[in-house]
């Protein structure tokens, strides 16, 4: 097990992530793919400390960090989505296009 | 008693604070006895402490401290100490027992003529202040006190004067008496602001040692003199201030008695007689101050000639009495001025309280509706009689011998100054008697009036009896005693002058030598002394028993009534000279120019301010930034912002064409675009 | 302790700003508790206060910038102690005047309470750049406290207020970093004492022009005085008396504190021309406030004259003038304040300030003519209430020194007198104007925030030796450096 391995993982983690965030129609499924994001960015944060700093300690704190910030991003983004389904009543991201210029 | 001496003008403040705070507004209140109680502690107090004058006391002064502050003497820096307290010498001591007793007789006859008046407690709480200010001045020790119950004296005759102020009369006098005094304060003002600058304290008995030390140049005496003076002519009404007396008649009678005609008006000329030392360094001054007051005493005489209001009337010959006061000042008269302020208090009030006594009975103040009165009021007029021939000078009325003092020592300062004064005091008898015989003999000329009229009640004619008694024993009683009582105060570096003792040589520390040795030999002075000064010659003096008759003799054939044919022929023979005199000598209307003239500066002030400080100055200054700002506005709206909105377009239009590529509004659109193009830019960061 | 007196006030501005806007009462009440905990630290502190001696008490220091060496430091001395217990005083009386405010409650009591902080702070800074942002602080509220809550011209007021006090203090700002890039790299005003007077003539000069630029601003003296009628008469009634109880002070307070004792050499240099402003103040601003129609303008014309008499003390270079300006300063603050509330009285009743317009109000307000009369009798300087005692001991300073300034200076004390007394005859003396019927008497409110000052009056002018053995001292060593 090499440093690469755990790339390699999070990076598939994260290109999954990507690709649901950008195909999803249904906002929560968008949401749950941001989180793959996030658990991506989390495993490499783990591996470089691993690997590159043995002992140390920031790595898996940020990772830790990381963890409560999602947390508190997917309340967030819950109470909005759910906001936004009062008024609108879908969960559909093609049909939001308040933003449009 | 003398320690206790401090209580005098303090019972009559609390007096006045109790009843104004713990009385109610009630037509019928007991309130004033509380006054008049008060009234008649402190002139049993007073009293007392004349006596100790009289026994041979020597000048009483006790301080206490006041408050201290922070001051600048020759260079130094350093708090000083202002004391507060009570310096009373003989003079002091006889001015506060007129006042005293003046003040509780005006308070009871007020009790009477005030009884339904709807301010009735205010009236005695602003009379008990006066008298506790008046006290208080005389009594200070300190100079600075002195100017404050001076100007407090000022505020009850404003409010005084002003007591009915529901109409428009008595709020303009008013208003003319506190300014015209105000006018004369800032004279007394400056000389205040000098005597510290120069002295340093503002210690009646220090400054006295000070200037009898000669430490004073005489140029600077002479400026703090001129200013003493002018804020005595003022209180004192003399020319060219007395034009707010005559108004000041439209207070309650009685208060016009106290205030405006016994004691306040007194004050002026006591305060001169109090820094007497001051005036005597500066021998213009004092020849000025004779002359002002004789001045006055003619030009207030012969206003006096042509008044038919019986209170104008009074108020003229008042303004002429202080006149001749502050003559005998000037001529170096101290102590005539001092006897004939105490026996014109007496003989004044009395003239006033009786025509209150006239004015109650017959509801007007026009002697012309009078006329015949002596039957109905029969206390009133044998006692005004009384008052008449003391002001008028008959021989053995205590007017007399204060007038023939004053008179003598205007013989010895200058003649003509004295055939002046001697024609004025002939146009006071003839005045007075005018009066008399214009309101209480001959026919009545008004039946309703007359009809209609009685005479006062008891509370009102007590007194008038009872002020009848010093109208008539003060000038004989004091005619003895006054030189001891009151001896003029001299200055010592003047050796001519040197040989009587200053009235402040045993309160002040440190005498010097001169003193010293001056005291010695002033005891058998007195004696003596008096026989030669203050008397006229015998042939002057006879004269005037003469002369004074002769003028009330023709006062009577002029005026005994029921018909005047011969005054009406002289008036309108004279009527020029009437105009001028009815018209006040025009002084009135000389002040009403310059009161005008004052209105027209501040407009003109405030038209300055708002159109070329405010509006040039300050918003001119914004209008040229405005216009800078325009300016700057233009130039940046064609210059800098083109060059700005030029990128801004490119940009725009750049994006406009770029946004024809995704469909409108879509997140995950965008979202996608975004991560090719990081995408994009990590791979050619990575792989550089 | 001198902290707990300045920053209660915000405190309690902050705590209203988390209120919610409809609970008025509880605004009040918050507003009075933070206005109160300053009053009673700043009367609490007069046990500790030691009157006999010169130096700064109660001194705090804690560095805050220490790149630029700026320092939080406060202190206070007999020179800022009794202006501290003004402030601090006038603030509460100010308050209950402010309980007949009903707009925008919220945001009024908030703004009021900075402005109090601001005030206090500009007395008790010992760091310039603290005082600075202390000077600048009363601006914004006073800005929006006129400008929100003030007459019909209230914007025009409030802008032309806070331009004008800007462009003074600017001018002051430039003033400041002379100083420091000249001393040493310093702001600590008591540091630059003892550097400043040893800086050549020249420079002190420039500085002293800089600075008072912008202390004429606020003092107000000739000619830079015009924003102070316009501001006075917009203003709701408790920020006139605010503005003119304690704005004012700073002016004069900065005076005595900066250009007097940084740079003696400057103010050495500037006392005839000083003389000459404090003259003009007094005489030149009695004489307009003469010319007015407008009570509250009147009142504001007569602050002018007062403050030339602060000026006219201070010009003497004497302790007896310096003890008469900061005594002045302190009864005028008592003194207008009272004028103002009074003015605000007959305001409420009578939606017109306009002295003819009335006649007689005596007969049927009685307890209101009475306050009244006190409060004018002491402002034109009756002895015996308290303006006479600073103005006299202003004129006792400047005597010795400017014999003639103070002579046509006594013009100004009889022009006073004039306006004041015709006032008073048109509104309440004279036959009643049967228009003003209906007309009331005082409020319980009113009273409980006029009689105090009242009895203040009386206090200071009977007996005024408390408040000067506060400052004595201090003006004594101030002078004798």
């Amino acid at each position: 097990m090499t440093l690469a391995h755990y790339l390699a993982v999070g990076s598939g983690l994260f290109l999954i992530g990507v690709f649901g965030a950008l195909t999803r129609r249904n906002i929560i499924g968008i949401l749950m793919s941001v989180e793959l994001m996030f658990n991506a960015a989390n495993i490499n944060l783990a591996a470089f400390d691993r690997f590159l700093h043995p002992g140390g300690v920031a790595g898996q704190s940020l990772a830790l960090f990381v963890i409560a910030v999602a947390a508190a991003e997917v309340v967030v983004g819950l109470a909005l989505l759910l906001a936004i389904y009062r008024n609108a009543d879908t969960v559909y991201a093609e049909d939001f296009n308040l933003l449009k210029g | 008693m003398l320690e206790h001496a401090y209580l005098i003008p303090l019972i009559p403040f609390a007096a006045s604070l109790i009843m104004f705070f713990g009385a109610k507004e009630d037509p019928h209140s007991p309130a004033p006895w509380i006054g008049v109680g008060a009234m008649l502690i402190s002139l049993g107090l007073s009293v007392s402490v004349l006596l100790a004058f009289l026994g041979g006391a020597a000048t009483y002064e006790r301080n206490w401290h006041w408050f201290s502050f922070a001051t600048t003497m020759g260079g130094k820096h350093f708090v000083h100490d202002m004391p507060i307290g009570v310096l009373i010498d003989g003079g002091a001591a006889l001015v506060s027992v007129v006042v005293c007793f003046v003040s509780s007789l005006v308070q009871i006859y007020s009790i009477a003529y005030m009884h339904d008046d709807k301010r009735y407690k205010r009236y005695f709480c602003f009379v008990s202040f006066f008298t506790a200010a008046m006290l208080g001045l005389v009594l200070s020790s300190n100079l600075l006190v002195t100017f404050a119950c001076w100007e407090l004296m000022g505020l009850t005759s404003y409010l005084l004067i002003g007591f009915w102020f529901e109409r428009e009369g008595p709020c303009e006098a008013q208003k003319k008496a506190f300014m015209t005094t105000k006018l004369g304060d800032s004279g007394l003002y400056l000389a205040l602001l000098f005597l510290y600058s120069l002295a340093g304290s503002f210690q009646i008995s220090q400054l006295g040692q000070f200037f009898s030390m000669g430490y004073a140049p005489a140029a600077v005496a002479a400026v703090i003199a001129l200013g003493i003076l002018v804020g005595a002519a003022g209180k004192s009404a003399q020319f060219p201030l007395f034009i707010w007396l005559p108004d000041a008649m439209q207070g309650p009678t009685p208060g016009s008695a106290l205030i405006h005609a016994a004691t306040m008006v007194a004050a002026g000329i006591y305060v001169v007689a109090r820094l007497y030392f001051v005036f005597l360094a500066a021998p213009d001054v004092m020849a000025l101050a004779a002359w002002v007051g004789c001045i006055t005493a003619f030009m207030a005489a012969a206003m006096a000639l042509v008044s038919y209001d019986i209170k104008g009337v009074l108020a003229f010959s008042t303004i002429s009495q202080l006149g001749f006061m502050m003559c005998a000042l000037g001529a170096g008269g101290y102590t005539a001025a001092l006897f004939h302020l105490t026996t014109h208090a007496f003989f004044k009030a009395l003239l006033f309280l009786g025509a209150g006594c006239v004015i109650h009975a017959v509801h007007t103040n026009d002697m012309r509706e009078m006329g015949g009165l002596w039957t109905k009021l029969p206390v009133t007029f044998w006692t005004m009689l009384a008052a008449c021939c003391a002001i008028a000078g008959l021989p053995l009325f205590s007017g007399s011998y204060s007038k023939d003092m004053i008179l003598a020592y205007v013989w010895e300062f200058s003649k003509p100054m004295f055939w002046v004064m001697l024609g004025t005091a002939l146009m006071t008898a003839f005045y007075m008697f005018r009066l008399i015989f214009l309101t209480f003999t001959g026919k009545d000329r008004d039946h309703e009036k007359f009809h209609h009229a009685h005479e006062a009640p008891g509370l009102m004619t007590v007194p008038l009896v009872l002020l009848v008694i010093p109208t008539i024993v003060s000038g004989l009683a004091l005619n003895g005693v006054i030189f001891k009582l009151a001896p003029k105060p001299v200055l010592h570096f003047q050796t001519a002058a040197a040989h009587e003792v200053p009235a402040d040589a045993h309160a002040a520390p440190a005498p010097a030598p001169a003193e010293a040795h001056a005291e010695a030999p002033a005891a058998q002075h007195h004696g003596d002394e008096h026989h030669q000064e203050g008397h006229l010659p015998p042939f002057l003096h006879y004269l005037l028993w003469v002369l004074v008759p002769a003028s009330i003799a023709f006062s009577f054939f002029l005026y005994r009534g029921p018909k005047y044919p011969v005054a009406d022929a002289l008036k309108s023979a004279l009527a020029p000279a009437f105009t001028l005199l009815e018209r006040r000598w025009y002084m009135d209307d000389l002040f009403n120019v310059l009161v005008r003239v004052s209105d027209r500066v501040a407009a003109l002030c405030f038209w300055v301010d708002a159109n070329v400080v405010d509006r040039v100055f300050v918003d001119g200054w914004g209008l040229v930034m405005r216009v800078f700002a325009h300016l700057s506005d233009l130039f940046d709206a064609l210059f800098v912002d083109r060059t700005v909105d030029g990128f801004g377009g490119l940009t725009n239009d750049v994006g406009v064409g770029l946004r024809s590529f995704v469909k409108d509004g879509q997140v995950q659109e965008y979202l996608m675009y975004a991560a090719i193009a990081f995408s994009l830019a990590a791979t050619l960061i990575l792989t550089r | 302790m001198l902290s707990l007196i300045i920053w209660a006030p915000l405190v309690g501005a902050l705590i209203v700003l988390c209120l919610p806007k409809e609970k008025v009462t509880a605004i009040q009440a918050v507003s009075f508790i933070a206005a109160g905990v300053s009053l009673v630290a700043s009367l609490v502190m007069l046990r500790a206060f030691d009157a006999d001696s010169a130096a700064m008490q109660f001194v705090e220091r804690l560095p805050w910038i220490p790149s630029l060496n700026v320092n939080y430091s406060l202190g206070a001395d007999g020179l800022s102690y009794p202006l501290v217990l003004l402030t601090t005083f006038m603030c509460v009386i100010a308050l209950v005047g402010s309980l007949g405010i009903e707009k925008r409650v919220k945001e009024y009591f908030f703004w009021f309470l900075v402005l109090e902080t601001g005030m206090l702070g500009v007395f008790v800074a010992l760091d310039f750049i603290l005082f600075y942002v202390f000077w600048e602080l009363t601006l914004v509220p006073m800005y929006f406290l006129i400008g929100v809550w003030g007459g019909p011209k209230r914007e025009f007021a409030a802008i032309k207020f806070f331009l004008y006090t800007l462009t003074g203090s600017v001018f002051m700002f430039l003033g400041l970093l002379a100083m420091y890039f000249k001393g040493g790299n310093t702001f600590d005003i008591l540091q630059l004492m003892q550097l400043g007077p040893t800086w050549e003539p020249r420079f002190q000069i420039l500085v002293f022009l800089a600075l008072y630029l912008g202390l004429a601003v606020k003092i107000p003296a000739a000619p830079f005085h015009t924003w102070l009628p316009l501001a006075h008469v917009e203003a709701p009634t408790p920020i006139s008396v605010i503005l003119a109880a304690v704005l004012l002070k700073m002016g004069v307070y900065g005076l005595l504190r900066f250009c007097y004792q940084i740079l003696p050499g400057g103010f050495q240099w500037f006392l005839p021309y000083l003389v000459l402003i404090a003259v003009i103040n007094i005489v030149y601003g009695a004489l307009c406030a003469m010319a007015q129609t407008d009570m509250k303008k009147m009142v504001a014309y007569s602050s002018v004259n007062h403050m030339g008499y602060c000026l006219l003390g201070i010009a003497g270079m004497s302790a007896a003038g310096f003890t008469g300006a900061v005594f002045q300063m302190v009864t005028h603050g008592i003194i207008t304040g009272a004028l103002f509330l009074l003015v605000g009285v007959v305001y409420d009743r009578a939606h017109t300030r306009d002295i003819s317009a009335f006649g007689g109000l005596a007969l049927k307000t009685p307890v209101y003519a009475g306050l009244m009369f006190l409060t004018c009798f002491a402002s034109l300087g009756l002895p015996g209430l308290a303006g006479f005692v600073g103005e006299f001991m202003c004129f006792l300073g400047a005597f010795p020194m400017w014999k003639w300034h103070a002579a046509v200076s006594v013009l100004g004390i009889i022009a006073t007198a004039a306006f004041f007394l015709r006032m008073m005859q048109k509104v309440f003396l004279g036959t009643f104007n049967e228009k003003w019927a209906g007309i009331e008497d005082m409020t319980v409110r009113e009273l409980v925030s006029v009689v105090p000052l009242a009895v203040l009056t009386v206090w200071f002018g009977v007996y005024p030796t408390w408040p000067l053995s506060l400052m004595n001292k201090t003006i004594a060593a101030m002078l004798g450096k």
